[in-house]
């Protein structure tokens, strides 16, 4: 059934947390996200820090109650003393930093005169020092969308946390590989007015990250977090989404918790929740408060220029669906080969370098056909270079094979075998109405279609299809 | 109405406005306010038309009573403060970290503590550990008097790590035959951060003042990077060997003297001739010499580096190897070092050598230099560190005649010279 969320005073606003590449964003580690196996195992405890008012974050000191006791493991090959919070951090990362404002220019906003590096409290492990360093670096920053504008309220530069590995009774576990990696986090306004707009917004948003460089792709890369209340509910963020296809359902089922709720006259609390596979929800753990953000000392604050700013405007890269756009146009392809040829980092230098064959077919080369081979033959398309691709584009280029030839060659390009190209070269069209002509005195009678297959059986790889049923129609009058 | 640091305030530029909560700001030429979502941001001064107060900071007031209970069956411990922060809290409004002295404060901090003793806790004064000075150590050792007379059971001196190891030194030196044990504890991550070592540092030194026979000067610091155990380190043979890791403190030619296993809480002494409770009488001597001076030796090095310390009472030349200066001749240069260190002497400085290498023994006859040196009237200083060495020749400076000095500078008072070095790290 379709919710009707105006009546429900749904509010709706999404985090969306982004990695980027190059190093860690203070210490010279790399962001390798790799799966080495640990050197290092260190033991450690957290305690919260107390505020002003006497409490502690109800977030942090529910943490604290578990009383539990953290094992860090890492490799040395991406993790440094300062990860283990047993050096004080290094100067913020300027390239991330630059990719940020990058991200938040793309995202209209506003960048701050100043940025200050903030210690954000977080004591469940998952950052080693006991907080995350993170800072504003934008505000008041918008996206046009479908049902309106829904507006970017702050973009944060902040360290990513480590990973949670399986625990057990007296440990909980983490690799500190991930711990670090510079992320920018997007935090939208509540204009979003309905799950599937969520999900708009979260692809438009994801789309905008995947036009800058710098930014790392693949699976758990980029995370989205989605805050939620109804009318007479409560403010739930959930966390964790496997990926963006199940907004819709985790945030329609989370509606229906709280509805029920409210039903039952049960209190919602204002927590973190975590999505599930089966799109359910469950408590992570409290909301915490905005009473956990005080100063990193450690590091400087950093100035932003005016002319810094107006030298990146320069830089902007076009946002990705304009260029999908473009290169549809200016290549003739359909908009699906286009998204794909975007990304493939050799399209327009083979585009360029093979100017007599049609972007099409380049694109069907280095793109669908691998694709191809992949699903119909179970071979490992993968391992196709650059130099295994130009070789064949240079056969059709001379015209020594057809397109149809080109599947055959990259499977024998893949399994090594020798490439005799007498047998892909293509036959004259006379050669071929001669032959026509003498299988149609050989086996008269049949459907056009029926020869065509008879043809395309013998001349496979060599032949135009297209050809041969114009040489066909035109024999059989 | 003229904003002050915490006050919210409304910021007016030419494009836009910002309100927020008005934060402390030296460092650089802009206005930092602390936003409602709690990041703090800065302002380029040169764009600002106008800050408007909207309500002036009101300080909140401490609502901590000060009745604490005393357990008669448990030991009193006191803490006494000179700076760096055991107990600190973070004003979130003004985004400043406090530290926290009082007895009520650090136990409602650590409320683990009143398990252990019961507690006694002020600030002596706050102490830069980097810029002690040996009338610092007067003052400590005041305020450990005035705990003596009180009868109480043990001390912690909370103190910043970088010249911690020299005052453990100076401590051990003044406070002889001392009837309680008093420890040292620093931390290497500051207390205001969810990680901090000075937590169960703290903690293990509470347990093994309540726990044990143990008297004398000591040093608490973690024992490796983990938060696992906590050692207790001789007070003349430690040092600092880490700008910044938490097990930075290291028995040096020496070994850790208890290890306090922070979750069982139970303690193993790894060393057995450790200073216990005695009829000899404690005698303090606080004194100390003026100018005593440290030089490290380096290749090309010139006599007017030694010459500069006429008029010092007391240098150090931490040498190369096992104790050299370049002092060998034929070379003019060397010569003339060598000429320098005499006349130092002859004016009447007291020089000694220990080795840059940390780890082993100076030796006085094996090469060349070093006899030529201790000839000159250099003292070898056997295992010593160079900072203990310092120390020890200042303090002796203070307390004793100078022929006196020259004897007592080699032979062991308080476990600064090993005899016998028996590990091999």
């Amino acid at each position: 059934m379709q919710l009707n969320y105006e009546k429900l005073g749904f509010k709706c606003g999404l985090e969306i947390h982004q990695q980027l590449e190059g190093k860690k964003l203070f210490c010279d580690c790399p962001t390798l996200n790799s799966d080495k196996d640990p050197d290092t195992r260190v033991e450690r405890r957290l305690r919260a820090v107390v505020g002003e008012t006497g409490e502690i974050d109800q977030a942090a000191a529910f943490e604290m109650s578990k009383g539990k006791k953290f094992l860090y493991l890492s490799n040395s090959e991406d993790t440094c003393l300062v990860e283990y919070d047993e050096e004080p951090p290094h100067e913020l990362n300027k390239q991330a930093l630059e990719t940020a404002i990058k991200v938040a220019l793309l995202l209209n906003a506003k960048i701050v005169d100043e940025i200050q590096i903030m210690r954000k409290i977080v004591v469940d492990g998952s950052n080693v020092s006991g907080f995350q360093r993170t800072a504003l670096i934008a505000m008041d920053g918008f996206v046009e969308t479908s049902k309106g504008k829904v507006t970017i309220p702050t973009i944060c530069l902040e360290e990513e946390a480590a990973q949670k590995l399986k625990g057990d009774k007296d440990f909980v576990r983490y690799k500190l590989d991930r711990l670090g990696i510079p992320l920018i986090e997007i935090a939208t306004g509540t204009e979003i007015k309905s799950a599937d707009h969520a999900k708009e917004v979260a692809s438009h948003i994801g789309m905008v990250l995947r036009s800058i460089e710098g930014v790392k792709r693949g699976l758990g890369t980029i995370r989205q977090d989605v805050n939620i209340s109804i009318k007479h509910g409560a403010r739930t963020e959930i966390k964790g989404f496997q990926d963006l296809r199940s907004i819709q359902k985790v945030i329609d089922y989370e509606i229906k918790r709280q509805q029920k709720s409210i039903e039952e006259n049960k209190k919602i609390e204002k927590e973190v929740r975590k999505a599930e596979p089966d799109f359910t929800t469950s408590f992570l753990r409290p909301l915490p408060g905005a009473s956990r953000m005080y100063p990193e000392t450690d590091v400087l604050p950093v100035r932003i220029s005016n002319d810094y700013i107006q030298k990146l405007k320069k830089q902007l890269p076009k946002l990705l669906t304009e260029k999908t756009e473009e290169i549809e146009k200016k290549y003739k392809l359909s908009s699906n080969l286009a998204k794909e040829a975007i990304n493939n980092k050799i399209f327009e230098s083979l585009v360029k370098k093979f100017d007599k064959i049609q972007p099409v077919a380049i694109a069907n080369t280095i793109i669908t056909i691998p694709k191809e081979i992949k699903t119909r033959f179970k071979i490992d398309s993968s391992k196709l270079t650059q130099k295994d691709f130009e070789e064949v584009l240079e056969y059709l280029s001379k015209s020594i094979v057809t397109k149809e030839a080109i599947i055959e060659l990259l499977i024998k390009k893949l399994k090594g075998e020798e490439i005799d190209l007498k047998k892909f070269e293509s036959i004259s069209d006379e050669e071929l109405e001669e032959e026509i002509k003498t299988m149609m005195k050989e086996k008269p009678g049949l459907s056009t279609g029926a020869y065509m297959g008879l043809v395309m059986a013998k001349h496979r790889g060599k032949v135009d299809g297209k050809k041969v049923m114009e040489l066909l129609k035109k024999s059989s009058n | 109405m003229k904003p002050e640091y915490g006050d919210v305030v409304k910021v007016h530029t030419k494009e836009e406005t910002f309100e927020g909560i008005l934060m402390p700001n030296k460092e650089t030429d802009s206005v930092v306010i602390k936003l409602d979502n709690g990041y703090n941001i800065g302002i380029d001064d040169k764009k600002i038309k106008e800050i408007k107060v909207v309500k002036k900071f009101e300080e909140k007031e401490d609502q901590l009573k000060n009745n604490i209970k005393k357990d008669d069956k448990k030991p009193t411990i006191t803490i006494l403060h000179t700076g760096g922060t055991i107990a600190s809290k973070v004003n979130y409004e003004t985004g400043g970290v406090i530290s926290k002295f009082s007895p009520a404060e650090l136990l409602e901090m650590f409320p683990e503590l009143k398990k252990i003793a019961n507690f006694d806790s002020r600030l002596i004064e706050q102490m830069f550990s980097e810029d002690m000075r040996f009338v610092h150590y007067e003052k400590i050792t005041h305020a450990i008097k005035k705990e003596i007379e009180k009868n109480i059971d043990g001390i912690i001196i909370t103190h910043g790590t970088d010249t911690l190891a020299y005052t453990s030194a100076a401590l051990s030196f003044i406070l002889e035959n001392i009837d309680i044990p008093v420890i040292l504890v620093g931390a290497q991550r500051s207390s205001d951060r969810g990680s901090s070592d000075a937590v169960m540092n703290l903690i293990c030194a509470a347990e093994f003042i309540a726990k044990t026979d143990f008297t004398g000067v000591a040093i608490c610091m973690h024992e490796k990077t983990d938060d696992n155990n906590s050692v207790i380190l001789p007070p003349c043979k430690t040092r600092k060997m880490h700008t910044s890791r938490r097990d930075a403190f290291k028995a040096i030619n020496d070994k850790p003297i208890a290890v306090i296993n922070y979750d069982t809480r139970s303690i193993k002494f790894m060393k057995k001739d450790y200073q216990k409770s005695s009829d000899k009488k404690l005698v303090i001597r606080d004194s100390f010499g003026d100018k005593i001076g440290i030089i490290k030796c380096h290749p090309n090095m010139f006599k007017e580096q030694f010459d500069f310390f006429k008029g010092y009472e007391g240098l150090i030349i931490e040498g190369t190897g096992l104790g050299h200066a370049p002092v060998d001749p034929p070379q003019k240069l060397n010569i003339d070092i060598l000429e320098s260190i005499k006349s130092l002497i002859k004016s009447g400085t007291i020089v000694a050598m220990t080795s840059q290498c940390i780890f082993g023994r100076t030796h006085p006859h094996v090469y060349t230099a070093a006899i030529n040196l201790s000839d000159a009237g250099v003292i070898y200083c056997k295992d010593m560190l160079t900072e203990t060495a310092f120390i020890k020749l200042a303090w002796l400076l203070g307390n004793y005649k100078k022929e006196e000095v020259r004897d007592l500078l080699t032979k062991n008072l308080r476990g600064e010279i090993n005899e016998r070095i028996t590990n091999f790290i």
